[in-house]
């Protein structure tokens, strides 16, 4: 099958039940879909695994799919809105976990970074560096996170971040801007 | 001619940029750029805009001072490095969308609690509780009123002592007064 056909093209096949045009799909976004939820949620192992469940809703739901916007707000949409459910239901569960007086410390692990750094001083320093952005992005507001990952990493424009996240385009301007002085001030860039 | 033209206004602009004078009289503009520098940076202003933005830069000192601390949040934030997925990432979702749609009551039941959580399950327990707990205390008490039965006395009677009995420390009926007198079979053994 010719793997540059449109997306739209694929959706079409996808909801016929062509494995071969889904796994085209899942291959041309994985990357980009993978590392928006990894920088949402800061966990690798729940990245993949909410990434599986994007792409399992967009085969479920293959023939609902009507291609009025762009295919990547529909699919960004959907990541969006599971993610924001899984912070919901992990808060749930750390309420249980007091609940029965255990406690999970959910912090970003070093082993949530790639290796690879040259020297091992300097991939102390890059992980340490890292460590401090994660932790910067991990604490801003949901709604701010997430449009500031959508603009930063994926390059959307204001009117696809107000589709994925509901919300009018001068909203997401609003988020922008209070995200990015947040991080100002976590990143102390003063 | 217009290269030429672009390239004195650019060629001002620079002698300008330090001036003064120019920066006085940019401080009336600068609460209005500085609203508009994170569109700006994004560029999701309008050309004629973001044109004006790009000149007001180039004369205004601390205007530009917060262009660049936006700058610096966005370069910092390309450090962190990209993640692939694992080599089995298709491999198991395949497997994932293969097998058939759980049903049944256990999903359901799971569905229903991550709707309500756990608070609400706590107050339904609680409730629960306390109506097993009042209908085992008023059954108690009624079990115990057999001398009453065997000297019957007047309804006005029957209801003065009703009327005093909250002032017992466990009033019958209560679930306090069910829990003494679970406790003092303990002690007595049943009658």
């Amino acid at each position: 099958m010719d793997k540059q056909l449109p997306n739209e093209e694929l959706m079409g096949r996808i909801a016929k039940g062509d494995e071969c045009a889904f796994q085209i799909l899942v291959e041309r976004h994985q990357v980009s879909l993978l590392n928006m939820i990894y920088r949402f949620l800061g966990d690798r192992t729940k990245s993949q695994d909410l990434a599986q469940e994007v792409f399992l809703r967009v085969w479920q739901g293959a023939r609902d799919y009507s291609p009025t916007a762009k295919f990547a707000t529909w699919l960004y949409r959907i990541a969006a809105n599971l993610c924001l459910n899984e912070l919901k239901s992990s808060r749930r569960k750390r309420w249980l976990q007091f609940f029965h007086a255990y406690t999970e410390k959910q912090t970003v692990g070093e082993e949530d970074f790639p290796n690879g750094s040259p020297s091992p001083e300097d991939s102390l320093l890059a992980r340490e560096r890292r460590r401090q952005i994660t932790t910067a992005l991990q604490s801003l507001p949901e709604n701010q996170r997430m449009a500031l990952i959508l603009k930063r990493y994926d390059d959307l424009t204001y009117e696809e971040i107000a589709r994925i996240l509901s919300c009018s385009v001068s909203a997401v301007e609003s988020l922008l801007v209070r995200a990015k002085k947040n991080l100002q001030e976590k990143l102390n860039i003063l | 001619m217009i290269s030429s033209a672009g390239f004195w206004v650019e060629s001002c602009l620079i002698i300008l940029r330090d001036d003064p004078f120019v920066e006085k009289r940019c401080d009336m503009k600068c609460r209005r750029v500085q609203k508009k520098l994170s569109a700006y940076q994004d560029r999701e202003l309008k050309p004629q805009e973001q044109e004006e933005v790009s000149r007001h830069l180039l004369t205004c000192r601390s205007c530009r001072e917060e262009y660049e601390k936006l700058d610096r949040v966005w370069l910092t934030l390309g450090e962190l490095e990209e993640i692939s997925p694992s080599p089995w990432f298709y491999p198991q979702l395949a497997r994932r969308f293969k097998e058939p749609r759980k049903r049944g009551l256990l999903p359901a039941l799971e569905h229903i609690f991550q709707i309500i959580g756990a608070p609400a399950i706590a107050s339904i327990i609680l409730v629960i509780g306390l109506a097993v707990g009042t209908y085992l205390g008023s059954s108690l008490a009624r079990r115990d009123l057999s001398p009453s039965q065997t000297n019957p006395v007047s309804d006005s009677q029957s209801a003065f002592f009703a009327s005093m009995s909250v002032f017992d420390p466990a009033p019958p009926g209560t679930f306090a007064e069910g829990y003494l007198r679970m406790a003092s079979y303990g002690e007595k053994g049943p009658r």
